[in-house]
């Protein structure tokens, strides 16, 4: 028996962080001292803070240690693990909390999450079957095998599951169509090909739980009546990959893949496709195609896969958050208590990646119906450095951006929709007051322009012209007349694209005009970029008065484009400038100034 | 019995070819098809090497 449990955050952030390392320093110091036995170390699933990883949870001490460095194990070990003494200096800090937290129900990023999905990750070792099933794990899928199957269906309808990976189609319908198409040869397919930039919720529960993906493929094949399943994961998720490849040796090995599963008639066999990383591929056809061993290429709908989908037999695609809800509402008294958390158009809980000007980066599992006020400042504590908020970019580059204005907005599928956004599968790129609109557009545009698959020609062709008149706008070239031609052209592309993706792609330029339609005007009519994004368009500038002479800006730029004594105001050689905001960055006295070319500073940074 | 697919003694069939419907109930709450406090203890102590708490174990 182990004295404690060290579960060390094997996600990939907490990896790119240091966490390998952290670990191995712990191993060395307990090796060193010889009490390496006692103790049970985990490189588990992700508790969700990325901000301040890497993280170690001990067990049963309930222990949140954070920001840990390889040089931390020494005291961690001496003090807490021989000594018994907690490290108060590991602790999380903030200043949203009085004195250093101890746990989870203490940190104030948790207060409003509810686990449901990731009810495991990070407290079991996702390489461990036994585990799994310690948690409750395929207890769901024993109960379903027992029910009438279209009464599996049911209630998955009647929990309200929808698609959770972006377009919000009620789950258990979708279970239906397939169940009831004509055939004995069926498919289930799981969409890991999360693409969305900043979004990695999928690949978080696929590392830290990916038995609850297999339970929730086996309900559904057991639903409709299927044999085979996919698993479509992107290559660039190798942790994933392997984590899977484990779980499915080991649900053979127990007998939950195979034949007669279980002792029933029932064979299901489970494959794992990697994805080249095409973003197209994340659209459901074009992934079946893939699988196929076609180009990743979307096709006209219907049928619909469920009726027709790979290899042209009925199939079940949804994605990884959407199989991992099903075991939650399939076990014994889960439909109950799925539906008590939501909306009513909108069950469950959400699994969001919060990123970009957001002080707690990381990834929150919250109740449908959460406003964005409260994902934005109770979950994710505020925008980095404590500047102001000014718009959520929501469901990825197929998505909308939320303005301050709806801070108050609840967060479900049909708000969402009616503010222009989607939920998409889940990304939250929050801006700041230096976040340029069209430059935000201008990017996202520019992603699904390159990502466009050019089967179609709404898509292939419409993105291009919308991308050159942002180009435009964004380098000073803009015309009054740009505004209604990107209308135009966007509604075109919603109209008439082939698939999801070409029919979405338009929403960052039509939501940002709705709601910074002056940033566009500004950008035509002025020539000028007020968040000092769009580098033709602003000019920095030393507000001489308050510049101290520190020097600290003409040490950071590269070009030696800032002149002035020490102790004296400097200057910015505009010829020589190329703005590239390092001593923006720099100046502790927040004297350098954005203003409109050739003018005198009238924007305050 | 190391992991919860050994057999706990040579009363239990299940094999990943020959699967019992009772396995997964079993692997925590079993045995299911005898009763033994020896194979119950070998179920618990599997268990108890890797529960972080009380509330680990879900039923």
């Amino acid at each position: 028996m182990y004295e404690k449990h060290l579960m060390i955050c094997g996600a990939t952030g907490c990896l790119s962080s240091g966490s390998q390392k952290v670990a191995d320093a712990l191993i060395e110091e307990l090796d060193k001292r010889g009490i390496r036995d006692k103790y049970r170390l985990v490189m588990g699933g992700c508790p969700g803070f990325c901000e301040v990883g890497p993280i170690i949870v001990i067990y049963p001490d309930e222990v949140f240690y954070c920001r840990l460095e390889p040089k931390d194990m020494i005291e961690m070990v001496e003090k807490h693990l021989v000594g018994g003494e907690i490290v108060e200096k590991l602790l999380y800090k903030g200043p949203d909390v009085e004195a250093p937290a101890r746990f989870y129900d203490t940190i104030p990023f948790y207060a409003k999450q509810r686990f449901n999905v990731l009810h495991n990750s990070g407290i079991i070792d996702p390489e461990d079957i036994d585990q799994y099933i310690m948690r409750g794990g395929y207890r769901a899928f024993t109960r379903s095998l027992e029910m009438d199957r279209l009464a599996i269906c049911e209630e998955v309808k009647k929990a309200g599951l929808r698609g959770r990976g972006g377009g919000g189609f009620p789950t258990g319908m979708k279970w239906e169509f397939s169940h009831k198409a004509p055939g004995t040869k069926k498919y289930v397919v799981c969409n890991a090909d999360e693409g969305d930039p900043g979004a990695f919720m999928d690949r978080s529960i696929l590392e830290g739980d990916p038995h609850a993906i297999l339970e929730g493929m086996l309900i559904c094949a057991w639903a409709i009546g299927a044999d085979e399943g996919y698993i479509y994961c992107r290559a660039e998720y190798p942790l994933a990959i392997a984590r899977l490849k484990i779980a499915i040796e080991q649900a053979e090995e127990y007998g939950l893949l195979g034949k007669n599963i279980l002792g029933y008639d029932f064979n299901f066999k489970m494959k794992i496709k990697e994805g080249a990383g095409a973003f197209v591929c994340g659209e459901e056809t074009a992934l079946l195609a893939s699988i196929e061993g076609k180009r990743g290429m979307p096709r006209p709908r219907p049928p619909f896969p469920a009726i027709a989908g790979l290899f042209g037999k009925p199939t079940v695609l949804n994605n990884v958050e959407t199989f991992a809800n099903v075991p939650l509402i399939m076990k014994k008294g889960g439909l109950e208590e799925y539906v008590k958390v939501g909306t009513d158009g909108s069950k469950g809980t959400k699994v969001f990646a919060l990123a970009g000007k957001i002080r707690n980066t990381g990834l929150c599992e919250v109740p449908m119906g959460i406003t964005v006020r409260e994902i934005i400042y109770d979950v994710g504590g505020g925008i980095k450095g404590g500047r102001d908020f000014k718009a959520v970019q929501a469901g990825g580059p197929s998505g909308g951006c939320i303005p301050k204005d709806l801070l108050d907005l609840p967060i479900d599928y049909d708000s969402l929709t009616k503010a222009g956004a989607i939920m998409g599968s889940g990304g939250l790129v929050v801006m700041d007051d230096r976040t340029c609109m069209v430059d935000l557009a201008h990017y996202f545009l520019g992603f699904t322009q390159k990502e466009s698959c050019g089967k179609c020609t709404p898509c292939r062709e419409g993105t291009k012209r919308m991308l050159e008149i942002l180009s435009r706008i964004t380098e000073g070239e803009g015309k009054t007349e740009d505004l209604d031609t990107l209308d135009s052209l966007a509604f075109s592309i919603k109209d008439s694209a082939l698939c999801g993706l070409g029919q979405t792609c338009p929403n960052p330029v039509l939501s940002t005009i709705r709601y910074f339609r002056d940033e566009y005007e500004e950008h035509i009519n002025d020539k000028f970029c007020r968040a000092g994004a769009c580098k033709k368009l602003f000019n920095y500038v030393i507000d001489t008065e308050n510049c101290t002479g520190c020097r600290a800006c003409v040490r950071v730029c590269p070009v030696d484009a800032i002149k002035g004594e020490k102790k004296e105001p400097h200057e910015i050689i505009q010829d020589l400038c190329t703005r590239c905001g390092s001593c923006l960055e720099k100046c502790r006295q927040d004297c350098i100034m954005i203003t409109r070319v050739g003018r005198e500073a009238d924007v305050s940074n | 019995m190391e992991k919860f697919i050994d057999h706990c003694c040579s009363k239990c069939t299940h094999t990943k070819e020959e699967s019992c419907k009772d396995f997964v109930v079993c692997c925590v709450e079993g045995p299911i098809c005898h009763e033994d406090e020896t194979c119950t203890a070998k179920r618990k102590k599997i268990i108890d090497k890797v529960k972080l708490n009380e509330k680990f174990v879900i039923s």
